[in-house]
């Protein structure tokens, strides 16, 4: 039986892991995007991936970079470790001189070393694990704010709430449950009290423990730490299950998606978001664009990853050459330049040096702005 | 709230995941009985019938609307269809290898998965759909416990399916056919009983009861994917495992206990939801080394 498992397991790997895409032209600059284009998290990934895509057309319609033009590996990680160290294997032997992307910090954590081996520049633009800063061998530089900030962010808005008694709930990966560690520390520093803290399983669909546990705490309040597709199962589930009182997810959880999948459930939901395209001042265009290219609204990280491409693109252009240290060199010295999604400066850990949440709350099957 | 009310929560909620279980388990238990084979790609074809049932629920969800009624025909279709493929299955990649070692089966079964898998996966783009109905978040509340009317409709069809079923191998010749198959094979040949016959049959209701677990789980949480069976499929096979394998009353049984066990399981201090899998597979390795014939399986003298 247990080799039957083992077999199962191997065999769903494989099957999963195997993608590919063309071949690069011998003269263009290769640069791979590393997001999850398959799996529970497609839908940010692709967007991630749309929204690389359109920078480097933009890039490459602008005479190209260094003289040449960009061209695009996709590394799907599937929101998988195993999977996504297949897919930096991939991207390292195929010679990309760069790579932007890491969405899912568990699947983004063990390619740092596949890179930082490689001495590869790498633009992380999503995952925001802290967990990542002691891991990060120096070439990767992270443009999101970390789960330190969000966690604060957090703290604060259920603290403003009049909340006393919170229920924390993750999902036992690096992401979520780094998440939920930052804000039970904080939340209990600030005198309040964590009743319940919770973890479910990745896959599983059925959270009735879970739920029971959190109406027998009486906590006053639940926050979801992890991604949208179990996340609104568990907003639908707790509803189901009687809990009525604040709701709030995480970043990883502040999808449309979120609205199809819990319905009516998500209304009143808050979420934490990084700065989404249609609440930044500066990205009317950066829509426009992407609505004509793709028929859709960009995802809450496309911005992000738009600027991890641009920003690659402008250290290249800046040192002159795609040679690695060099450009690790200049990203080093980013000079807080203003982008999509604001101006970007790195700290001595080589994350951003400023905090970008915002609150959202559910209303009508849609996200509005709450409080910043 | 009190001890007590969280102990009927945990009931409640046993049952419901526990129905699920069982009516998958079913599935395993009635082909290992008469072609002896762990049918791995059981769980696949659970999230085949739910997006049967979540395509058939948006087609008419426009005229008769997307409540009970709705659900109640989505469920039907679903049965029928993927009792349909379940016969393809055992008639285009099962039959032919019958006579095969049993390992040789049973990879075509690891394949039939990832077949079934893979399919939904490029079908889907490995996305999650949303499965939307129209049935309401309303419930019974007790005082602090509370039982969704969703929980209480589908423990009751998960029951009445099983009734059935039970009615159906007890009371019919069809019923009376599939148990002697899975008793002796050859000696139904020579009494005239249409073997061929009997396992399609097997094959068709077995892989009906999960469309219609995987149609009721899609409404119930909320949400299908392509990789919705996997996990499920091993817990049902456990569920089959622990009431024994092959004994039809003891999959309903090892579904509804391992159900129980698992919602009980959290409530235990220091194993929180987390090690929820770890406690239901460890139940399956503890009933495999003390009885490894299950609750209700007879053991069998292999005959050389």
């Amino acid at each position: 039986m247990k080799t039957t498992i083992t077999a199962i397991a191997t065999t769903v790997a494989l099957g999963v892991g195997l993608g590919g895409a063309a071949q690069a032209q011998d003269d263009a600059i290769v640069i791979g995007v590393q997001v999850p284009t398959t799996g529970s998290e497609a839908t940010y990934g692709q967007d991630m991936y749309n929204a690389a895509e359109l920078a480097a057309a933009e890039i490459n319609a602008d005479g190209g970079l260094l003289g040449r033009q960009i061209e695009l590996i996709n590394g799907d990680s599937a929101c998988d470790p195993q999977q996504s160290v297949n897919a930096a294997g991939n991207l390292v032997s195929r010679d990309v001189v760069g790579i932007v992307g890491g969405y899912c910090s568990g699947a983004t954590m063990p390619t740092l070393k596949t890179y930082g081996d490689e001495g590869l520049p790498f633009v992380i633009t999503a995952s925001n694990s802290t967990q990542l800063i002691p891991a990060n061998p120096g070439n990767a530089f992270m443009i999101n704010s970390t789960g330190a900030d969000q966690s604060k962010k957090a703290a604060e808005f259920f603290e403003s709430q009049g909340i006393e008694r919170l229920a924390v709930i993750d999902q036992g990966d690096s992401y979520s449950q780094d998440l939920a560690d930052l804000t039970v520390e904080r939340w209990e520093s600030m005198g309040h009290e964590v009743v319940t803290r919770e973890t479910v399983n990745k896959g599983e669909q059925d959270f009735s423990a879970v739920v029971s546990n959190v109406r027998s705490s009486g906590a006053e309040a639940v926050f979801w730490t992890a991604y949208y597709a179990d996340g609104g199962l568990m907003i639908r589930q707790l509803r189901q299950g009687g809990f009525r009182g604040t709701i709030a997810v995480g970043d990883g959880s502040n999808s449309p998606q979120l609205f199809e999948i819990a319905g009516g459930a998500a209304e009143g939901v808050f979420a934490f978001s990084n700065p989404t395209a249609e609440f930044l001042p500066a990205a009317a265009d950066f829509i426009d664009d992407y609505q004509a290219e793709y028929g859709q609204s960009p995802g809450p990280y496309a911005p992000l990853n738009y600027d991890g491409l641009k920003l690659l693109a402008w250290a290249m252009e800046t040192a002159g050459t795609t040679d690695s240290a060099a450009v690790v060199d200049v990203l080093e010295s980013t000079d807080g330049q203003s982008w999509l999604t604001g101006p970007i400066r790195f700290t001595d850990e080589n994350t951003l040096a400023r905090s970008n949440f915002i609150i959202l709350e559910g209303e009508d099957g849609a996200w509005t702005f709450f409080d910043n | 709230m009190p001890a007590f009310e969280t102990f009927l929560q945990a009931i409640v909620n046993g049952l419901v995941l526990g129905s699920f279980y069982a009516l998958i388990a079913l599935g395993y238990t009635m082909i290992f009985g008469v072609i002896k084979l762990l049918n791995f790609a059981h769980g696949d074809v659970y999230m085949v019938g739910a997006f049967v049932g979540f395509g058939v629920l948006s087609l008419i969800s426009g005229v008769v609307g997307a409540g009970w009624f709705g659900l109640g025909i989505a469920i039907l279709v679903s049965m029928i269809a993927v009792g349909c493929l379940g016969v393809i299955i055992q008639r285009v990649a099962y039959q032919p290898m019958l006579s095969a070692p049993r390992l040789s089966i049973l990879i075509t079964a690891l394949a039939v998965s990832l077949v079934l898998q893979n399919s939904a996966l490029s079908l889907t783009d490995g996305k999650y759909t949303a499965f939307r109905t129209d049935l309401g978040f309303g419930g019974f509340e007790f005082g602090r416990l509370f039982i969704s009317h969703q929980a209480v409709v589908l423990v009751a069809i998960a029951g009445l399916l099983m009734i059935a079923l039970e009615l159906f191998v007890s009371r019919t010749m069809y019923g009376r056919a599939m148990r002697a198959v899975s008793i002796d094979k050859d000696m139904c040949r020579l009494l005239g009983i249409n073997v061929s016959r009997v396992v399609a049959i097997t094959f068709l209701i077995g892989s009906g009861l999960a469309a219609a677990a995987g149609t009721m789980a899609g409404a119930y949480y909320g949400s299908i994917w392509y990789f919705m069976g996997f996990l499920i499929g091993l817990k049902a096979f456990t569920a089959a495992v622990i009431g024994g394998i092959g004994s039809i009353t003891g999959a309903m049984l090892g579904g509804l206990i391992l159900g129980l066990l698992e919602s009980f399981g959290t409530l235990v201090p220091f194993i929180g939801s987390e090690w929820k899998d770890v406690f239901t597979f460890s139940i399956l390795i503890l009933v495999l080394v003390f009885k490894p014939t299950g609750l209700l399986g007879k053991s069998e003298v292999e005959r050389m």
